[in-house]
């Protein structure tokens, strides 16, 4: 047998933790062009988001007024944190709010993407319909609710007019008003959801499904075992994004409500950004800012963790 | 270039761009603050506006200040209310604000460390304080430092919707109505999905009607006092106006406009609101408009004026030329143009009678002497947008009778505490 006098060394044949000799310069011009493209969004990533981040961080450990003394105070701002009633009912609020949303939220999207399946007609015209809440402006979603919500309103008149009885106050009772933002919230925002689960249902091979029919499966073992396990990359991604944006809601409770009545809809956001932009006490929101990025960061770390159990990423 | 040197390259741009930011953040820089001379000088202006027109009709304010000193000139930068208080505390902060700055009664005690006080400027350029309501020059003192100069003003008052009161057969108000007689008149409104009143939670609202029905300060000596029997009570009889009385209908959450929305819509027949809302909300009624006094207490009608001015940020570097601008954009002739367009009730004595003309009420000048009168400026805390937003939440709650009244100014009180 004739020997090949060109010698090709494969990567096997490199001793570990060293690169082939014939492709370092290969390997480097594509690591200085990989480093030149992602030098803007590391830039941009250092710049206006870690730097920020430590900042906040430095920031909390101070009294820091906007305008004044600053003086160093350590964990105290934490301290207060922990200590105070206020803090501790809004951080129970977000929590409300999360366990609420998020499953209503994918429930509903879900559902909707399941039902508006292939055959349905007109499915586009849904599609759409369903997409506006979400790119219609959050300030003007509110303010049509409100007019639903507020004494006097929409769902109020209704009522007294077919039936002679007063709606709840939704917006000015501590036990309606987290419910109504809840409400109004899933409108606005189940469209977006719903577009990735259609998007993942059209995934899913007809073939499969017609297979699984022929073989006696019904509707909900057709879902259960064929339908899920593809689709469950979707879900994972749709309940993490979920449920980051909705620990940090804001827009809603701080339109509808004001975070009242009381504290009854203070979400985290929205103390930070009273702390910070209306009582000018930058040191409190900074901790309070740092309190919500760990529930997130770990939260987050669960979420990934765990979805080694339940989401099929090779179907 | 090795890794090493590469690596110090990279530390060396981080640290540029960490001090960049933080000499940004720092203060210190001038290209807010202008430049200039006493007699020269272009000057940023910035200031709360409602849309385009606002702006234009606000610009010629500023525009005032060129038309007297040839090398003025005044740059409105408009911001809508909401977001207004944020940007400013911001530019104040970073030693950057434009030299005039936009200023509400309520609100001066909490940004007044970052304003140049303006006695000095005041007999320097003999600006006449006596031509402008006393109690607005009052309110826009900080420890005795005048920080702004007012163009409006205006003591809390009753609105009324006459053809409701017609309908109803019940007398108009006149100054020096008492309480028993306005819940007799409001009992009697409150009739067919109407109400008599519509209630607040908000600081001038709460503020005036505890005031006049006990004669309470929510401060006393600079110190927040909502733990002060009288105020508790002055509280208790306004709260009872909605859950006792049933004279005013239940109040949402954070809805400012609500109190406006039913008494326009004619759904309430009487609302307290400010001389400032008046020509606007006369535009919107569709029924005649009245104003009267708020009904007398044991110790008489007495109620809090509020208002806004301009005033010059500790950044800026020409406090000569910006004093300057502010005297003429304060002066008779702006001020009486902005009173005939029907903006604000003027804080000059001299331009109220063209707001008068332009209002067009009966009774409006008799009524707003009585209550100037009657008024005194609603002193705050430095810390009072704090308060401002608890009363608001926590004031909804005792409105509506989910918690008592005393609880809710005790946790007011917990929460942002004495507040100096």
């Amino acid at each position: 047998m004739a020997t090949d006098t060109t010698t090709v060394t494969s990567p096997r044949d490199v001793p570990p933790g060293k690169a082939p000799a014939g492709r370092r310069p290969a390997l480097r011009r594509d690591g200085r062009s990989a480093g030149v493209f992602l030098a803007p969004g590391l830039a941009g990533l250092a710049l206006f988001t870690l730097f920020p981040t430590a900042m906040a961080l430095g920031i909390s450990l101070f009294d820091w007024p906007v305008f004044g003394e600053r003086s160093f105070l350590g964990l105290d701002n934490y301290s207060h944190l922990l200590h105070d009633p206020v803090f501790r009912r809004v951080v129970l609020n977000t929590a409300l709010f999360v366990v609420l949303y998020v499953p209503l939220n994918v429930v509903v999207s879900l559902g909707l993407a399941v039902w508006l399946g292939p055959k349905i007609k007109g499915r586009q015209a849904f599609r759409v319909l369903f997409f506006i809440p979400v790119m219609t402006p959050m300030v003007a979603n509110v303010m049509v609710w409100r007019l639903l919500f507020q004494p006097d309103g929409l769902i109020d008149s209704g009522l007294q007019t077919w039936f002679g009885v007063h709606a709840p106050n939704f917006l000015g009772s501590s036990s309606w008003a987290m419910p109504a933002i809840v409400a109004m919230s899933i409108w606005q925002g189940f469209g977006y959801n719903f577009l990735v689960f259609s998007a993942a249902l059209d995934q899913v091979p007809q073939s499969q499904l017609e297979s699984a029919q022929i073989d006696g499966a019904g509707a909900l073992h057709r879902f259960r075992y064929v339908v899920w396990p593809m689709i469950t990359p979707s879900i994972f991604f749709a309940t993490t994004m979920t449920l980051i944006t909705s620990f940090q809601v804001f827009a809603q409770p701080f339109i509808l409500t004001q975070g009242g009545p009381g504290v009854s809809t203070q979400t985290i956001v929205m103390y930070v950004y009273n702390q910070g932009w209306q009582f000018l006490n930058m040191g409190l929101a900074a901790a309070a800012g740092w309190v919500l990025f760990v529930i997130i960061m770990g939260l987050s770390a669960i979420q990934f963790i765990g979805q080694k159990r339940w989401v099929h990423h090779d179907v | 270039m090795n890794r090493t040197q590469a690596g110090r390259r990279l530390v060396a741009v981080a640290a540029a761009l960490a001090l960049g930011v933080l000499t940004a953040c720092g203060g210190g820089g001038n290209s807010g603050g202008g430049s200039g001379s006493a007699d020269k000088a272009d000057l940023v202006w910035q200031f709360w506006v409602g849309g385009t027109e606002d702006q234009a009709a606000w610009q010629k304010v500023g525009d005032q200040a060129k038309a007297d000193h040839a090398g003025i000139t005044v740059k409105l930068q408009g911001t809508d209310w909401n977001s207004y208080w944020s940007k400013i505390g911001t530019l104040l902060a970073s030693g950057k604000a434009p030299c005039i700055i936009g200023m509400q009664s309520l609100r001066t005690a909490s940004y007044a460390s970052a304003m140049l006080p303006l006695d000095d400027l005041i007999t320097k350029y003999g600006l006449k304080t006596e031509d402008f309501d006393k109690p607005i020059m009052d309110g826009l003192k900080v420890n005795g430092k005048q920080i702004a100069i007012p163009y409006d003003s205006g003591p809390m008052v009753i609105f009324y919707n006459r053809d409701l009161f017609t309908q109803a057969g019940v007398p108009e108000p006149k100054p020096g109505w008492t309480m028993d007689e306005f819940k007799a008149a409001a009992k009697k409104l409150t009739t067919g999905g109407r109400t008599g009143l519509v209630t607040t939670p908000g600081d001038l609202s709460v503020a005036s009607w505890v005031r006049t029905l006990t004669g309470a300060e929510p401060l006393a000596d600079g110190k927040l006092a909502f733990t002060d029997p009288k105020f508790q009570q002055g509280f208790a009889g306004y709260s009872d106006f909605v859950h006792t009385d049933k004279i005013a209908p239940a109040v949402p959450s954070g809805n400012a406009d609500f109190e406006t929305t039913q008494f326009t819509a004619g759904k309430a027949a009487m609302q307290l609101n400010g001389p400032w809302s008046l020509i606007d909300t006369k535009g919107k009624v569709k029924f005649k408009l009245g104003i009267a006094p708020i009904p007398a207490g044991p110790d008489g009608s007495k109620t809090y004026t509020a208002g806004s001015g301009f005033g010059i940020s500790r950044s800026c570097k020409t406090p000569d030329a910006a004093f300057q601008a502010i005297m003429s954009m304060t002066s008779e002739k702006p001020l009486t143009t902005l009173a005939a367009a029907g903006r604000a009730y003027p804080a000059r004595t001299a331009a109220h009678p063209a707001w008068f003309t332009a209002a067009g009420i009966d009774g409006a000048k008799e009524t707003l002497d009585y209550a100037s009168e009657h008024s005194v400026p609603l002193v705050t805390s430095k810390n009072w947008v704090q308060v401002s937003d608890l009363l608001t939440r926590f004031g909804t709650q005792a409105l509506n009778g989910e918690v008592p009244p005393d609880q809710a100014l005790k946790t007011i009180q917990d929460q942002a505490g004495a507040g100096s």
